[in-house]
């Protein structure tokens, strides 16, 4: 039965991003979550490990996304890998697959590793596919539907292109990269977060790592993509409504 | 600033992708060069809108996958070391760069919005973050600078006749890993929402996929095109993607934009940004479509609906 590693993000809510003064992002109330498609990611490990498989869950993160090891581990995966320090907090997608790689390469066995199409605060969709290239392995993106046929050693994958959908095989060890649509993620219920408290979790640090690379990816600035309008509220009367298709005309949006 | 590379599945896709690639290329007087499928036309059209170079890619036996080429185009690039690579962003695209980006040891900005060079030749790229609510400037610090950016961010090039460059073939790869057992069809919109004047979008606070007629109704009444939210098409198969607005689907830029039970997540939200009216229907006054929306009105969509629809009609009819 395979083993599956599912690699994941703790990333802001950005939810809680506020506005600051002059279009400055304010992240001083924000709040933190597995980033939504790893946990379609995470969610998928669980259910293509079967009987007897294995599912590892890994994040690279800073110090706080120890709290997001938790989570991973009360949705399914039997043991965690975090490497964790205040230098990974930020890193560009060439560093965050070099960690990956390094981590999965010298402590993990796996067949088959599934990550999510993208990360719900950068989305470069960037980090799959070259964690794949820096191990070597074929890698298969934006798939709706997995099946594991782990008797063969491979894996059958529903993958999305622009015309509409390509079945593609591919033996183990292989990566995907998994879309929302491929499966609803669990929520974690008492039990699970009790059990998940006691599944084993390693931390690995910058210093048992060899030295990271530079950074490929500069951000020069991040400001506020203002979105505010002011709006005119109507009720749901005939009258009411009636003023809003006048309201239309006057803009000039209905003829 | 040398050479830069376009790579693209479709030609409508590489066309579009000539008007960045040209005005940088102008910038810096290297060589423009494009690659795509042999399937995708005539390269004197490549020529014609910029190219120097049309690099066609030979036909895949059908067990392949676009991503075969990937070996191949990474020694390509490695030995012409362009400046400046840039891929449209479709799900084979995004793989693509950032696997030769991967290969090539070099950084990639994704789904870049806009593309210029700094006053001492930096490519700075503009992309959305968080969802949308943030505008992320990015540059990239390795050789070649690549991006990807997404189908209609820059207007087809001009063709200008009479251009001269040249064209080669690059044999099709030797088989990988990856094997194709099928391809299917999906069903698209023959709707252009992108170019639509006016779009109804249904969101999630649509109870059933028989209700759809209710929006098709209003669209009909305002003479416009049907969009959705990301539910509606990708979990519930509703309608087709690509009638999705949004940061994973399209941006729209129509004259009205109406949100029928469209709750306004800043992902969705982002597809909006071009429209100039944007108007709400939806129950919740909390909704965060309605800070962002012109005019709203705040009530059940199925009351509503059919009473916008009534008022309509009255307000033509004079
Ligand atoms: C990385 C990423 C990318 C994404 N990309 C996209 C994208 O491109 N496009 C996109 O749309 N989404 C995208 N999403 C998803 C997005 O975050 C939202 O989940 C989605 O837009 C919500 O769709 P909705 O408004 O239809 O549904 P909901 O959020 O469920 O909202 C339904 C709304 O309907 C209202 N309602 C219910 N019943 C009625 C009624 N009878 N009358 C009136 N109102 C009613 C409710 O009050 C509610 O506000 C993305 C998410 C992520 C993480």
């Amino acid at each position: 039965m395979p083993k599956v590693v599912a690699c994941f993000k703790w990333v802001v809510d950005e939810a809680y991003i506020r506005k600051g003064a002059g279009g400055a992002l304010d992240f001083s109330a924000v709040d933190y979550k597995i980033s939504e498609y790893d946990r379609n990611a995470l969610e998928e490990a669980a259910r293509c490990r079967g009987e007897g498989g294995r599912v590892v869950a890994l994040a690279v993160g800073g110090p706080e996304a120890a709290k997001g090891v938790k989570d991973a581990l009360s949705r399914g995966a039997d043991a965690a890998f975090l490497a964790a320090d205040p230098a990974f907090a930020d890193l560009d997608p060439t560093q965050t697959a070099a960690v990956l790689a390094e981590v999965i390469r010298t402590r993990i066995p796996y067949d088959l590793i599934v990550c999510g199409e993208g990360s719900g605060d950068r989305y470069a969709q960037q980090v799959g596919p070259r964690l794949a290239e820096n191990l070597g392995i074929p890698c298969v993106s934006y798939v709706q539907k997995l099946t594991v046929a782990a008797e063969g050693g491979r894996i059958v994958a529903e993958r999305r292109v622009e015309e509409g959908v390509e079945v593609v095989e591919a033996p183990f060890p292989v990566l995907v990269t998994v879309l929302p649509e491929i499966n609803v993620p669990r929520i974690p219920g008492v039990k699970d977060t009790l059990l998940a408290a006691r599944k084993p979790v390693a931390i690995v640090k910058k210093e048992e790592l060899p030295p990271m690379g530079e950074a490929k990816l500069e951000t020069l600035a991040l400001a506020a993509a203002r979105m505010e309008r002011n709006c005119e509220i109507f009720g749901t009367t005939p009258e009411d409504i009636a003023r809003f298709v006048a309201a239309l005309q006057r803009q000039g949006a209905i003829g | 600033m040398a050479g830069i590379w376009i790579i693209a599945e479709k030609k409508e896709l590489a066309m579009e992708l000539l008007t960045p690639g040209g005005q940088l290329d102008a910038a810096g007087g290297g060589r423009l060069t494009v690659v795509v499928p042999e399937s995708e036309g005539d390269p004197a059209d490549y020529i014609a809108a910029g190219a120097d170079e049309v690099a066609l890619l030979g036909r895949l036996s059908e067990e392949m996958s676009f991503s075969s080429w990937l070996p191949a185009l990474a020694e390509e690039i490695k030995a012409a070391d362009p400046a400046a690579v840039l891929l449209a962003a479709t799900f084979r695209g995004r793989e693509l760069a950032a696997r030769l980006a991967a290969r090539l040891e070099t950084g990639l900005a994704s789904n870049c919005l806009t593309l210029a060079a700094g006053p001492d030749g930096t490519l700075v790229m503009e992309r959305l973050a968080y969802g949308g609510a943030a505008l992320q400037r990015v540059a990239v610090t390795g050789r070649p600078v690549m991006a990807t950016i997404p189908p209609r961010t820059f207007p087809p090039a001009a063709t200008v006749p009479g251009r001269e460059g040249t064209v080669r073939r690059l044999p099709p790869p030797p088989a990988d890993s990856l094997r194709v057992l099928a391809r299917k069809e999906k069903e698209r919109s023959a709707q252009d929402i992108a170019a639509a004047k006016t779009v109804v979008c249904v969101g999630r606070g649509l109870e059933k996929r028989e209700d759809l007629e209710l929006a098709r109704q209003l669209a009909a009444v305002l003479g416009g095109e049907i969009g959705c939210t990301r539910p509606i098409s990708e979990e519930l198969r509703w309608l087709p993607e690509n009638l999705c607005i949004g940061l994973s689907g399209v941006q729209v830029k129509p004259e009205l934009y109406l949100g029928l039970g469209v709750s306004g997540q800043i992902q969705h939200l982002t597809g909006l940004r071009g429209a100039r009216l944007i108007c709400a229907v939806n129950r919740d006054p909390h909704a965060p479509i309605f800070p962002a929306a012109d005019l709203g009105i705040v009530g059940d969509l199925y009351e509503v609906t059919p009473i916008l629809i009534a008022e309509i009609k009255k307000a033509r009819g004079g």
